[in-house]
């Protein structure tokens, strides 16, 4: 974007993946839960280290994939 | 670099297929709809997050309840507009305009698609440098990726310079 690292978390590889991001994880979370499911605020944590741990690499970045599911 | 390649074939594809049927029955058939598709992913160097200003760019449809108006969620067409409020909002001051998730995992705990007060934790561990003062608002259905690049790319990236950030984290709802 114009100059700004960007990375994003996605429950949707599928779609996410045509769309060529520059970094990104995915998980196998719901729809509407894409940091983690609701209070486990040590899995949503998870999810937004490994996403953010990202930025560090110059893009572009093969999605990773996170072993993080729903409830 | 384009941010679809091949726009001008997408949007005739759209037009004659989804759009059409749209126009026709009313109806939206997901079946026939042209999913956007790249072939190359942006190239940009890596960035020390410990040492930037990060944005968050939330999809989920949320606003301030008590001050700005909710996305046009009912329209099948979409909405393209965004909302920013400030990073440090409390939960209870928002709402949510997206008919196209369940809302119950949000409404428990708003944290699953705008972990605002995680990202305020990793700033006091120095993990992130720091906050920006808005979060990037806007509602993910969006069928017509012409209308996504014209009108709400280009006010993410306003917003985005305006709150002068060096990264941003997207979560789509």
């Amino acid at each position: 974007m114009e100059g700004i690292a960007t990375t994003l978390t996605t429950w949707n590889a599928g779609v996410t993946r045509l769309t060529a991001p520059p970094r990104g994880t995915f998980t196998q979370l719901a729809r509407g839960s894409t940091v983690g499911n609701p209070h486990d605020a040590a899995q949503q944590r998870r999810v937004l280290e490994a996403t953010l741990g990202l930025l560090a690499q110059d893009a572009p970045v093969d999605m990773v994939r996170l072993r993080e599911a729903a409830e | 670099m384009d941010i679809l390649e091949n726009i001008d074939a997408w949007w005739a594809e759209f037009e004659q297929g989804w759009m059409a049927h749209y126009q026709a029955t009313g109806e939206t058939n997901w079946k026939i709809y042209n999913r956007p598709r790249n072939k190359t992913a942006p190239a940009g160097p890596g960035i020390d997050v410990s040492r930037s200003r990060l944005a968050l760019i939330s999809s989920a449809g949320a606003y301030l309840k008590d001050s700005q108006e909710p996305y046009d969620a009912e329209n099948d067409l979409g909405d393209y507009a965004i909302r920013t409020f400030p990073s440090s909002t409390p939960f209870g001051a928002l709402a949510y305009a997206h008919t196209h998730y369940d809302h119950a995992a949000v409404e428990a705990d708003a944290q699953v698609l705008l972990p605002l007060r995680h990202l305020e934790d990793m700033v006091s561990e120095g993990m992130i440098g720091e906050l920006a003062p808005s979060v990037i608002s806007f509602h993910g259905y969006q069928p017509d990726v012409t209308r996504v690049i014209g009108e709400t790319v280009p006010a993410i990236i306003a917003a985005a310079k305006a709150e002068q950030i060096d990264a941003a984290l997207l979560v789509p709802a």
